[in-house]
């Protein structure tokens, strides 16, 4: 038998924070890895977000092109809006802007890094810190003892015993499974994410991406699919719900790879597809079940990935840190119940997660409705957005005419765009600012004073120039 | 470009088995054939079964298991150290 204080399934960056933490605090640790090094069964987009580098510094300064030379900076981002007929109408580039708060976020968007390394990488901070990791090793099975964890069992019969097991192992957690806390989430709070990885010569990146080297591709026949450039090679996917495929994800994958503007892209960028990939993603409104007597549940495996866009890897480390933090004190004090564990619940509600999910149903349904609603939404969105950003650029009519037009055509859109935004728009906007805009944006209001502003727009040219008096 | 997907993706040999399907539970919801991305979920003559060669084609990303409400499909991962090597994740 093998004992420690605690056990964790799952070396992610989930596992690995979790691990780093608890040893620092003293525990004797060990961490499980299926694969035969951290990271060989993980993909991502994979874009690490900025509040990595600013909640974890001492970890994240280390990172380096000599410890993970996939590294880009997504300095800036593209946009891509596609209408019905698979023809990119347009696009915006964005870069960080003035009102962003802090470095590195004032610098680039994303870090793009591939799991493969990065996952290594950042277990070997927890390894140092003295926890031991057990890699190629498959737990199948929680131990427990009058019907109490008291640690897991390998696929081999091997037992290991600590009085606190943390689930690390992403969605399909069997530490979730045989814990009682759940089984499997619903469909429609699991994404399925297919992803190429295409290599690209690192010096055609440069020259024809520049520093825009994370694109979002909005379509209006797929789901929005994600673009994420590294030093030599890209990554192109795209999720959604279990609930929505009517056919092979790699249909809808394979629509995007087939755009005429991609393939001139894949032509110009020299670029090879190399590896294919697919994971689910946990995509939920709020976690719930996040703990049980002597378990805890992190990252992936606690539903912690953003509500809005589904960033995991931050999420994983923030309540990896606090799963530790939580065990640590109920070793302290003998008392691993459920009762003193939700601890738990009460710290990761106050970090940065917990205000993102104050907002994540609101922000959960407007991603549904929005970009994995291609054919009911984004249909119409993308050529409504492109009237309003691209129509002005234009000199078929004189240009006050052009205007008009363009106002008069918006009028088209209002029967669909109304509805979404009083359904997703307003309540959104109303969670945001926490105040009387829920009275501001009742419906019937709206409705009494959106007849009129619409009347308020020109009908027909009246007669203008300067003879007029 | 029309990508082959055959050859993209790596592999430790070993595995054994580790996906089945349980016909007392089954309900031909046919879910599993759409949203298995290597199209290892088939049906013949009224039933679903997973292709023979399974074991060298699986993403390992769990879909099947996750899409059935009918709790029909087995999913454990494959023996430590086997199965789907990811280098460019």
């Amino acid at each position: 038998m093998n004992t420690y204080d605690l056990i964790i399934v799952g070396a992610g960056p989930g596992g690995s924070v979790t691990a780093k933490t608890a040893a620092e605090n003293g525990l004797k640790t060990v961490f499980f890895e299926r694969g035969r090094k951290p990271g060989e069964k993980n993909s991502s987009g994979c874009g690490l977000g900025p509040r990595m580098f600013r909640d974890f510094p001492d970890l994240m300064k280390d990172l380096t092109p000599d410890k993970c030379p996939s590294m880009r900076e997504g300095r800036a981002s593209r946009n891509y809006f596609i209408n019905k007929d698979d023809v990119v109408a347009g696009y915006i580039m964005a870069r960080p802007t003035e009102s962003v708060s802090y470095e590195p976020a004032k610098s680039w968007i994303t870090m793009n890094v591939y799991r493969s390394e990065f996952d290594p990488w950042i277990a070997k901070f927890a390894t140092e810190a003295g926890a031991e990791l057990k890699t190629s090793t498959l737990i199948v099975d929680l131990l427990k003892e009058n019907g109490k964890v008291c640690g897991v069992i390998d696929e081999k019969g091997q037992k290991y015993r600590a009085p606190i097991v943390i689930g690390a192992d992403g969605v399909i957690s069997m530490v979730a499974q045989k814990s009682g806390l759940r089984l499997k989430w619903t469909q429609n709070q699991v994404t399925l994410v297919p992803q190429y990885d295409f290599y690209a010569p690192s010096d055609k990146i440069d020259d024809i991406m520049g520093d825009e080297t994370l694109g979002i591709w909005w379509g209006s026949t797929f789901p929005s699919s994600y673009q994420v450039f590294f030093r030599e090679s890209f990554h192109q996917g795209l999720g959604n719900w279990m609930n929505w495929w009517d056919k092979n994800p790699l249909y809808y994958l394979n629509r995007v790879i087939n755009l005429n503007y991609y393939q001139r892209l894949l032509k110009i960028l020299e670029a090879k597809p190399r590896e294919l990939q697919a994971h689910l993603l946990p995509w939920l409104d709020y976690p719930y079940n996040t703990h049980t007597d002597g378990v805890i549940l992190i990252g992936d495996a606690g539903g912690f990935p953003c509500p809005l866009e589904a960033e995991g890897i931050y999420p994983a480390m923030v309540t990896g840190k606090i799963a530790a933090e939580v065990a640590a004190e109920a070793i302290s004090s003998g008392d691993f119940t459920k009762d003193s564990l939700k601890k738990f619940d009460e710290r990761w509600k106050n970090t940065s997660i917990g205000e993102e999910f104050e907002v994540g149903s609101e922000l959960w349904t407007i991603w549904k409705a929005l970009p994995f609603s291609p054919n009911e939404t984004m249909s119409w969105f993308v050529p409504m957005i492109m009237e309003i950003l691209g129509g002005i650029f234009d000199w078929s009519q004189p240009h006050a005419k052009r205007v008009r037009q363009i106002v008069s055509h918006m009028r088209s859109y209002m029967p669909k765009a109304t509805p979404f935004v009083m359904k997703y728009v307003f309540p959104l906007v109303a969670k945001i600012f926490e105040d009387d805009l829920d009275k501001l944006m009742d419906p019937k209001k709206i409705m009494k004073v959106l007849p009129k502003i619409l009347n308020m727009l020109p009908q027909k040219k009246k007669k203008r120039g300067g003879q007029e008096k | 470009m029309k990508i082959d997907i055959e050859g993209l993706t790596k592999r430790v040999p070993g595995t054994g088995d580790f996906i089945s399907i349980n016909y007392l539970k089954c309900n031909n919801c046919e879910r599993c054939l759409f949203v298995c991305v290597m199209n290892l979920w088939r049906k013949k003559e009224g039933k679903i079964y997973l292709t023979d060669d399974y074991q060298n084609k699986c993403l390992e990303c769990a879909a099947c298991f996750q899409v059935c409400d009918a709790g029909a499909i087995m999913f454990k991962y494959p023996a430590g150290g086997t199965g789907i090597v990811i280098e460019k994740g």
